[in-house]
């Protein structure tokens, strides 16, 4: 009984964290984006609420909760709000299998920073990362509207292309480390002494362009394309439902999406790795923090390369993504789960 | 055990879920313009009420080109986790296996399935 209650308590405490990531963290993140674009263009950003436009987020929230709720008359009610639910809740359900460090004591209680250690975490993600495709076409689709039609289609042929595709990139990570749960790949990177993306340079670069891909970041933001579709799929909605899909697509998914790449090729809480060698810690000093430290450093640095990324390049064409995806993509993960195949006995041996 | 933490973190994202579906009907003014809910097309009246039944045929062979690949890699997930323990016999195994994969895939290219935003005479 007592056990059951702890196990109550500690559960609760990680839902919060993540929802404080998800939500908290989730809505400050526009306020960085805005930042980071601003200083590449060398403008100042939001300046006006709050000490360097701190307050922003806040502002925005509080004006996207007063607006009016409008429905575009020829829709579909039902399916409308359905795509929210299926946008918001399979993108934040990832965050259950990311693992933030090492198991740690607190009173005596053994505490794993993941919510829930499953044997197929990976296989979860790649599953709730699938569900993300029904609320795009949904949206368009009970919009009933050209722009939003036009946008979601594209949006949705994208991501069931990028699916594939990160799906077989995710293959050779997984071939090295033997198992499902993200905390053990993370452990079994560190047994080995290695950070997969040394063996795994093309996996990853595939993973990196996938990840762009499905959560419509430039250059593959076609669907968004706000010179001539105004913003896809998300036209007709207003208010906080038209905050969640942008909060979801570029924010939670980028996060969740950064940290599955820090825990298969990173090295997920580990520190800075010289193949083979061992691992070197320059935040020795922080102790038994630093592990998370480095893991929130990593999907950061992450972060900010995809948002360095929105600034530097043009769009691509729908069918150029496309075909990128089935055409290069494809055959070069084929290739590489063959090569890393060949490779693993000779790195378990 | 593990997956009650799933299910309770379920529950409580679908909470908020709603919570974001209905907090503009409660918050936000209401106010009855005539053209407010018109679907959004840059002032122009709607030539076509509903917009369903106007997009690219194309998508569906994007949609069947996914069913194909998407499953061959619920197939590779287990083979992958036990692929130490198989030795030789799971590496031709899967070779053989990506062989016939990729010789789906450049099927679906000869056939032109992965041209798919062009229409046939334009190539």
């Amino acid at each position: 009984m007592e056990g059951l209650v702890i196990w109550l308590i500690v559960t609760f405490v990680k839902i919060l964290v993540i929802l404080g990531i998800v939500l908290g963290v989730g809505a400050y993140l526009t306020l960085v984006e805005r930042k980071v674009a601003a200083h590449i263009q060398r403008r100042p950003g939001p300046m006006v609420v709050g000490w360097h436009g701190l307050l922003q987020p806040l502002a925005d929230g509080l004006k996207l909760l007063t607006k009016e709720d409008l429905f575009p008359r020829y829709g579909n009610r039902f399916l409308y709000n359905l795509a929210l639910v299926l946008a918001l809740v399979p993108a934040t359900l990832v965050f259950a299998v990311i693992p933030f460090g090492p198991e740690f004591e607190v009173f005596g209680v053994k505490v794993k920073p993941i919510l829930t250690d499953v044997n197929i975490g990976l296989l979860l993600v790649f599953a709730l990362g699938s569900m993300a495709v029904f609320a795009i076409a949904l949206a368009g689709w009970a919009s009933n509207s050209k722009y939003a039609l036009i946008g979601s289609m594209r949006k949705a042929g994208i991501v069931i292309s990028y699916e594939v595709v990160i799906t077989f990139a995710a293959m050779g990570p997984l071939i090295l480390a033997g198992t499902l749960s993200t905390y053990h790949i993370v452990q079994s990177q560190i047994e080995q002494g290695l950070w997969y993306v040394w063996l795994q340079p093309i996996a990853f670069v595939v993973y990196m362009f996938a990840m762009l891909a499905e959560t419509g970041r430039v250059p593959f933001d076609i669907q968004e394309a706000e010179a001539e579709l105004v913003t896809g799929f998300t036209v007709e909605y207003g208010g906080m439902k038209f905050g969640l899909f942008p909060l979801v697509e570029w924010y939670i998914e980028v996060l969740s999406l950064s940290a599955i790449a820090v825990v298969l090729f990173l090295g997920g809480w580990s520190p800075i790795n010289i193949p083979f060698l061992g691992f070197v810690d320059p935040l020795f000093f922080l102790g038994p923090l630093s592990p998370f430290i480095w893991f929130i450093l990593k999907v950061s640095l992450l972060f900010l390369f995809v948002l360095w990324l929105h600034w530097t390049l043009p769009r691509y064409r729908i069918d150029q993504i496309t075909e990128t995806a089935w055409k290069v993509m494809l055959p070069l993960t084929l290739l590489n789960i063959l090569l890393t195949a060949i490779l693993a006995p000779i790195l378990w041996r | 055990m593990e997956y009650m933490a799933l299910l309770i973190f379920f529950g409580l994202m679908l909470a908020i879920a709603f919570v974001f579906v209905f907090v503009n009907t409660l918050l936000g003014p209401k106010s009855s313009e005539a053209l407010q809910d018109y679907p959004y097309e840059c002032g122009v009246p709607l030539y076509d009420k509903s917009a369903q039944s106007t997009f690219h045929q194309g998508y569906y062979l994007l949609g069947l080109l996914l069913l194909l690949f998407d499953i061959e890699a619920a197939f590779l997930f287990p083979w992958a986790v036990v692929y130490r323990y198989l030795g030789i016999f799971g590496f031709i195994e899967i070779f053989l296996f990506l062989l016939i994969l990729t010789y789906g895939l450049l099927y679906a290219w000869r056939r032109g399935a992965l041209n798919w935003q062009f229409e046939e005479e334009s190539l």
